[in-house]
């Protein structure tokens, strides 16, 4: 074949310089996931710009997240605890759904159901932990969308608005997965492949990486 | 060997055919129903949108003679003018319009990838227009912040409809980016994985290609208004600060504290100037396949044609802060911005060049639609070269918020895109119907459009010049402002007033010629492209027979020396011409 | 074979489910230890980036995809790099006008004064 010795970069002039499609053996529905988690990552983009400009604009002193989320554990307050916990489940969630993809291209549609039920539990319970934080910053600490006791009242808008704004995503998420490994474990895509696991897929993991830059620029910084 | 997979897939795409009025002409999946429902809905909004902007006109005309004027309903007027204008009818008729209408007959594909999400998006964008004329019937009114909806003042008490009218239409911007994402996604990924055999990018009519590059800016940068739309909604409903810093309205101090106007200025911009070539790329790409078809001569400098759109659509987002060179923001900012426009003007300028080389010793027929694409360049240029003056920092200054900055607006990306929907409806309207437009009436709307337009905002850029500020009510006593400014008005308004009864005239005609119209049959103006190829006009669902056609040229074969007629459709395979001189 | 999907031995992606762990630790026990400074937020970037890319590279499958497809879908964001830089460009500029024009008052640890 021509394109085993054609370098990388005729490669790239031939896939787009070819009639019916750019991108070569991807089917529709995954080259329109990932259009969409393009124009998505637009979206968390301008929310933490937002985030960004509001901190770096205010004049007031920013509450130290270290400290707001820190959580005690046998009585020792343990800096973003819940966090921390909150980051590896969410994690796990992406390790179990790129299994569930391998398992549904070996056509093992039970295992993968099995995984991707896995991985909307995970999911499910991320929504649970944040809505715990949630209380405990609402209840215990005061903190408001429109103003907090340790400082810039922006604090409060952002982590509301940004986490809410990823956590729909996720309950989305975990929705849009139950709904399909209920269709594998019925064994609907016998016939047309199992491109839609990974379309799944595409999708969840892409909550896990707003997740990572969430985790970076609101909790770390 | 993934071509050959993909093919079949969509040459057997179960084309889910209607039974009912209300799958087939409500709920309908076909792309060509869908999009005559955008082009109607559209082009009912925009109709507001013009009664808007005559009322406008009344009051700047004849000021204080009409009651039912006061500043508050004038600030409505404008905003709600320009909002319609830009998003609910230039968008939508655009992208959803022609968009939907062309992507598929012109790639060759049956239908869009996903014709069940394109349903929804056009219900979706139904809904957002129903939530933004819902203004005119809350408490208060739509919003009177204009259309660019600045905060803070946009949600402080004195605007007027602050209390209910920006949130509808907030709400209304957000549930309009709902509905284009998921038609913008059909459109792109359509034209990326579902062309016919032999349809490379490179042999795509500019039309597709125009289409292609403003939906993928529209993908990327209505992000950024959404993302706003939110925070301003939240700034308004529980009284967040992302975009209010401290202030006090009416006396009083209010709670906000510390947010940042400049950052909305910023997401707004960064969505707003690709916006302008959301609207601007698909007219580009139109008019080049109008003029080529009218003038029987291939475009000048295809190639060039679309590497200046691909330039255009990604120089477009790094000029956006040309808009705010007197928002107080960093001064650094203006030299960077002001380069980075300038460079825009590049491939703009050679966009026109192309369509000017295409006329040139070309075999124009006077059509309809040729008159509106000579219209359009004429005027494309008028409005271009004032944008240089605006996007020089030092000669944007006083010039800012005058009139002048309205004629340079309008002339560019309201004017120009209109003359080039017009044309566009007079060209494929046979296809639609499969009736002609009536040739007497499209002249007579043509030139009262086109002179009706200049006699309208060219005087504009004298009262910029003189000092006349924009978005103002009334002029009353200001010294600056001279006497012949009252009379240049007087005969702006009337002209507008003409050119916007003169509309009547296209209506008619769209209703006129469907019961009436002389039998187009399949290929009136004798055009290249696939869709005047297709068995039936109007198309019937699934566009084709049972094989999908094969493209063996690009799409502008007219006038090739030694063939038998004067263009070669792209589906006509080689050897019927004279060998060697056709491109392939 | 009707999959043209991808498929690739299962042991990669437990190593890619235990690096992101490590990064994940990693860079929580930055704001353990408590650094600051530029040291605290090279860390924090080094570490998100590469369990961005792991994630994008080999869980999204991105690695293996062809040219045409990377290209599309990792040069749009370069924008968002124009816009992110320029607002913190602009940021700066805004909280020195601020305590210029306003006096607020200084949060502890002022941003860096803007370097031109």
């Amino acid at each position: 074949m021509a394109e085993a010795t054609s370098t990388q970069r005729l490669q790239l002039v031939e896939d787009w310089s070819a009639d019916v499609a750019v991108f070569k053996g991807v089917p529709w529905g995954k080259a329109m996931m990932w259009i969409f988690l393009l124009s998505d990552t637009f979206i968390f983009t301008s929310f933490l710009t937002g985030y960004m400009t509001v901190r770096m604009t205010t004049a007031e002193p920013w509450p130290n997240p270290s400290e707001v989320f820190a959580l005690d554990a046998f009585g020792v307050p343990v800096p973003l605890l819940l966090i921390a916990i909150m980051t590896f489940i969410l994690i796990s969630s992406s390790g179990t759904m790129a299994m569930a993809v391998n398992m549904g291209y070996r056509r093992k549609r039970k295992a993968a159901a099995v995984l991707m039920i896995v991985t909307a539990i995970f999911g499910a319970s991320f929504v649970g932990m944040q809505m715990f934080e949630w209380t405990k910053l609402i209840v215990d600490e005061g903190v408001r969308p429109w103003s907090n006791p340790m400082g810039a009242s922006q604090f409060g808008a952002c982590f509301f608005m940004i986490t809410g704004f990823h956590g729909l995503h996720v309950s989305a998420g975990v929705v849009y997965l139950a709904i399909v490994a209920t269709r594998v474990w019925r064994g609907r895509y016998e016939e047309k492949g199992y491109d839609i696991v990974e379309i799944t897929g595409l999708y969840w993991h892409f909550v896990d990486l707003v997740w990572v830059f969430i985790f970076a620029f609101f909790y770390l910084w | 060997m993934a071509v050959e997979a993909q093919i079949p897939y969509q040459e057997a795409l179960d084309v889910h055919h209607p039974h009912s009025w209300l799958t087939r002409y409500w709920f309908s999946q076909d792309h060509k129903v869908i999009a005559i429902q955008y082009g109607i809905t559209a082009i009912g909004v925009g109709l507001v949108a013009l009664v808007l902007s005559g009322m406008m006109r009344l009051q700047l005309g004849f000021p204080d003679s009409f009651d039912f004027i006061d500043p508050e309903a004038y600030y409505q007027f404008i905003t709600m003018h320009g909002m319609i204008m830009v998003i609910y009818l230039l968008t939508a008729l655009l992208l959803g319009g022609f968009g939907n209408y062309l992507v598929p007959l012109m790639c060759g594909a049956r239908d869009m990838v996903f014709p069940f999400v394109n349903m929804i998006s056009y219900h979706v964008y139904f809904a957002s227009v129903l939530i933004l004329l819902a203004s005119y019937f809350v408490p208060g009114g739509p919003t009177g912040a204009g259309w660019t909806l600045y905060p803070p003042q946009a949600i402080l008490t004195g605007t007027p409809g602050v209390d209910w009218g920006i949130l509808t239409m907030l709400v209304s911007l957000a549930v309009f980016i709902v509905a284009f994402t998921m038609g913008g996604l059909n459109y792109v990924t359509t034209i990326l994985q579902a062309r016919t055999r032999g349809m490379s990018l490179m042999r795509m009519p500019l039309s597709i290609w125009g289409i292609f590059m403003a939906t993928v800016l529209g993908l990327l940068a209505f992000p950024a208004l959404f993302v706003s739309a939110v925070m301003m909604i939240l700034d308004k409903t529980i009284g967040t600060s992302f975009f209010m810093p401290a202030i006090s309205s009416l006396g009083e101090q209010l709670d906000y504290s510390g947010g940042s106007p400049l950052l909305f200025q910023h997401l707004f911009w960064f969505f707003g100037h690709p916006e302008v070539y959301i609207v601007a790329l698909p007219a580009f790409g139109i008019v080049s396949d109008l003029i080529s078809t009218h003038a029987r001569k291939n475009i000048f400098g295809y190639r060039m044609m679309v590497w200046a759109i691909v330039a255009i659509g990604v120089l477009s987002f790094i000029v956006w802060a040309h808009h705010m060179y007197v928002s107080g923001m960093h001064p650094y900012f203006g030299f960077f911005f002001a380069t980075t426009t300038l460079i825009i003007a590049v491939p703009t300028a050679i966009k026109v060049y192309n369509w000017t080389l295409t006329l040139l010793r070309a075999n124009i027929h006077m059509t309809v639609p040729m008159l509106f694409s000579i219209a359009f360049v004429i005027t494309f240029v008028v409005g271009g070269l004032t944008g240089l003056f605006l996007g020089n920092v030092i000669v944007d200054v006083p010039l800012s918020d005058t009139y002048f900055v309205v004629a340079h607006f309008h002339m560019v990306m309201g004017v120009s895109p209109i003359l080039v929907i017009f044309g566009a409806i007079y060209h494929w309207y046979p296809k639609m119907t499969g009736k002609m437009l009536d040739d007497r009436i499209g002249q007579v709307h043509f030139w009262i459009t086109f002179l009706g337009t200049y006699a309208i905002y060219y005087p504009m850029h004298y009262l910029g010049f003189v000092g006349v500020p924009r978005r103002y009510f009334a002029n009353g006593e200001m010294a600056i402002i001279d006497e012949s400014v009252l009379l240049l008005n007087q005969g702006i308004t009337i002209a507008a007033l003409i050119v916007g009864v003169a509309q009547i005239l296209f209506i008619w005609n769209l209703i006129y010629s469907y019961y009436r119209g002389r039998d187009s049959g399949p290929n009136p103006w004798k055009a290249t492209t696939l869709e005047w190829q297709t068995p039936e006009t109007p198309p019937r669902h699934g566009n084709w027979e049972s094989t999908l056609p094969t493209v063996h040229r690009w799409a502008y074969d007219y006038s090739v020396p030694g063939a038998k007629d004067d263009f070669i459709p792209q589906s006509e395979p080689p050897g019927g011409e004279h060998e060697g001189s056709a491109r392939t | 074979m009707a999959d043209t999907g991808q498929q690739h031995p299962i042991s990669i992606y437990f190593w890619i489910w235990g690096l992101l762990f490590v990064f994940s630790a990693a860079s929580y026990m930055v704001d353990y230890a408590g650094f600051q400074g530029y040291l605290r937020w090279s860390l924090i970037i080094i570490f998100m980036m590469l369990k961005a890319g792991f994630i994008v590279a080999i869980f999204m499958h991105m690695r293996w995809e062809r040219v045409a497809l990377i290209t599309a879908i990792m040069l749009p964001p370069g924008a968002l790099l124009v816009l992110v830089s320029l607002m913190a460009w602009e940021s700066d500029y805004t909280w020195m006008t601020r305590i210029v024009y306003l006096g607020g008052e200084i949060a502890p640890e002022p941003l860096p004064p803007p370097s031109h």
